[in-house]
């Protein structure tokens, strides 16, 4: 390590714990306090720690309102991605692969995918004509239409890295098109594939605007909204938002944590290596 | 085992012809070779054989049955691709065995299968390994195991040895060539480099911008050429060719003689002053400036003493020029 690497690192290190470390010590720090002295949201040591009692107090709130959320986040996310990975390929693969003279007209489409940002109450309307509005498969649709051009742009640009002899050589041995799919492609998709998971759930699990507006509803819930119940016009519970607003990072930050490594090899890695 | 005929066989990529018109009999069990320079169709040619590119107009008769309009599967072909074409998440054995299992066979009899394609070609000790952890000669050995397992009529190769080193390139033909021996199968083999096609083949087609310029065997082709194109292709160093004033003064239009048939000495129709030499150890070949005709390239005996600046005298064998 040159002396140049080592201020480089050490400057890292000191703008990434001013960005996350010491928010995230924040939260921390008041939601063990109790309601007092949480309410003073000072950056100092808890007189008294009330981890235990908080938690529950969180969980039990408004009939274990935060499972329910808790759930039908996990469903919306699971779904949404599961359905954006398999779509996603799909689309990605016959672009890449199969030369149409429709393909510039759908390219077109995935891109402006990307670029116009979506209207909300249009979007309601084709919702309730659907009768999908304030359901679970409603809100993985939306997220699927929102993160469908992102994950095509990335399939497709990995696909065309995968020589088409393996195509061939599957063709020869007598794969039907399906076959070629899930049983050459898709196995050597798994570096682009974590990213999309990753890149998608953590957007999904986190997301607060969509589920706002597509999915109201108390049995609906989804964990951002939670933090409504500890947040109101006259009263607030600031321990109890931060010590839900812990409970519902952790999942992401499970999920950063235990694909980190696989991110960053799949990033340095091509499709058919040597 | 099978024989191949192409009848009219032509192919457009849109307003493009490269393949113009090919007529060609492959004999059961014979060991073909498409040769021709860069470019000329020789892999297209052969992919509209294994039914991977469709035929514009013609027909394709495998084993005396028209697979023109058939699935590359149900041709009853295996292909050997210059890349290899290794699944890489797959081991070995998966790999050879990837056509049986979408087979459904039972796994015994793709593990029995599998095992003895893996005895013929020594990759016994390598079945568990990815295609990663191996060389490029043991890759290859591969993907003729994965051809091998299907028990094809015909096999297809293009240009399969030409990512190898030349060492282990003239291994794999000796291997290739004892392989056809054993099975005895028709193969078609494409490749652009003729030492290739002269050491294997049974029968050489040359190719030249989509047209068939001849075919034969290896010796009919290098003692009778049809063309100067397949005079100037086959053999190295290339014949000497010479056209326009020199060729009238020998009646003909082009006028061809291999270095090889050239004897240099105190007599000749030709002077020559040596320019270069390429020392081979058993042979030398020598190219000289003449004034009667250029450019004149002989192969002497590696024993035989010459420097650079050495004049000679040099004669074409009798019986071995060229006219056409
Ligand atoms: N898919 C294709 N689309 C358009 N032109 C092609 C295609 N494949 C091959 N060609 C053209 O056909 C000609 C013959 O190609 P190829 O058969 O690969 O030559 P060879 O194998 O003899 O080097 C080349 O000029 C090439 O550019
Ligand atoms: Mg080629």
């Amino acid at each position: 390590m040159t002396r140049r690497q080592f201020w480089t690192g050490i400057v890292a290190l000191a703008v990434s714990t001013v960005l996350f470390i010491i928010p995230f010590v924040f939260i921390a720090i008041i939601a063990v306090k109790d309601k007092r002295e949480a309410s003073r949201m000072g950056f100092d040591w808890p007189d008294s720690w009330h981890f235990w009692s908080n938690l529950v107090e969180v969980v039990e709130a408004r009939n274990y309102m935060l499972l329910l959320a808790y759930f039908n986040s996990t469903v919306i996310t699971v779904g949404a991605v599961t359905v954006l990975v398999v779509l996603g390929a799909m689309v990605g693969y016959v672009l890449q692969r199969r030369d149409s003279k429709w393909n510039s007209l759908i390219w077109a489409g995935v891109m402006s995918g990307l670029m116009i940002p979506p209207a909300v109450v249009p979007t309601i309307w084709v919702l309730q004509e659907l009768h999908l509005f304030k359901t679970i498969h409603g809100m993985i649709l939306i997220h699927v239409a929102y993160g469908l051009s992102f994950a095509i742009l990335l399939f497709r640009s990995f696909i065309s890295t995968i020589p088409r002899d393996l195509d061939e050589a599957a063709i020869i041995d007598g794969a039907k098109p399906l076959q070629i799919f899930f049983r050459v492609v898709l196995p050597l998709l798994r570096p682009v594939t974590v990213t999309v998971i990753v890149v998608q759930s953590i957007a999904i699990f986190n997301d607060f605007t969509n589920a706002l507006y597509y999915l109201p509803g108390r049995e609906n819930v989804t964990v951002q909204l939670t933090l409504f119940n500890f947040q109101s016009q006259f009263t607030s519970q600031m321990n109890l938002l931060f010590m839900n607003i812990l409970l519902i990072t952790i999942p992401p930050l499970i999920v950063y944590m235990f694909f980190n490594r696989q991110i960053v090899a799949g990033m340095t890695a091509g499709a058919v290596k040597g | 085992m099978a024989q191949v005929v192409l009848k009219n066989v032509t192919k457009s990529f849109g307003a493009v012809e490269v393949i113009k018109g090919i007529n060609l009999h492959i004999n059961d069990g014979e060991f073909c070779v498409f040769v021709g320079p860069s470019g000329c169709g020789k892999s297209t040619l052969l992919r509209m054989i294994s039914g991977l590119e469709d035929t514009t107009s013609g027909t394709i008769d495998i084993d005396g049955r028209d697979v023109t309009g058939e699935e590359p599967s149900k041709r009853g072909i295996a292909m050997v691709f210059q890349s290899y074409a290794l699944y890489p998440h797959l081991s070995v054995r998966d790999n050879i065995g990837f056509g049986l299992s979408l087979a459904k066979l039972p796994k015994a009899q793709i593990k029995a299968k599998v095992e003895e394609a893996a005895e013929k070609l020594q990759l016994t000790h390598l079945l568990d390994r990815k295609p990663k952890a191996l060389s490029g000669g043991q890759r290859q050995r591969v993907a003729i195991g994965r051809s091998i397992v299907r028990d094809p009529k015909v096999f297809l190769f293009d240009e399969p040895l030409s990512n190898l080193d030349a060492a282990l390139r003239s291994q794999m033909r000796m291997e290739l060539t004892d392989l056809h021996a054993e099975l005895g199968a028709t193969m078609i083999y494409v490749t652009h480099d003729q030492v290739e096609a002269m050491t294997m083949a049974d029968k050489i087609v040359v190719l030249n911008a989509g047209r068939i310029e001849q075919v034969g065997s290896p010796m009919e082709l290098y003692d009778h050429p049809a063309s100067p194109f397949v005079a100037g292709f086959i053999g190295s160093p290339k014949m000497n060719l010479y056209d326009g004033e020199i060729a009238r003064r020998m009646g003909c239009s082009t006028y061809g003689i291999r270095p090889e048939h050239i004897a240099l000495g105190t007599e000749g129709p030709w002077g020559g002053t040596v320019k270069h030499i390429e020392r081979l150890g058993a042979d030398t070949i020598v190219h000289m400036d003449s004034p009667e005709v250029g450019q004149l390239v002989a192969r002497i005996a590696g024993d035989r003493p010459v420097r650079i600046g050495d004049m000679f005298r040099a004669a074409p064998m009798t019986g071995k020029e060229h006219r056409f």
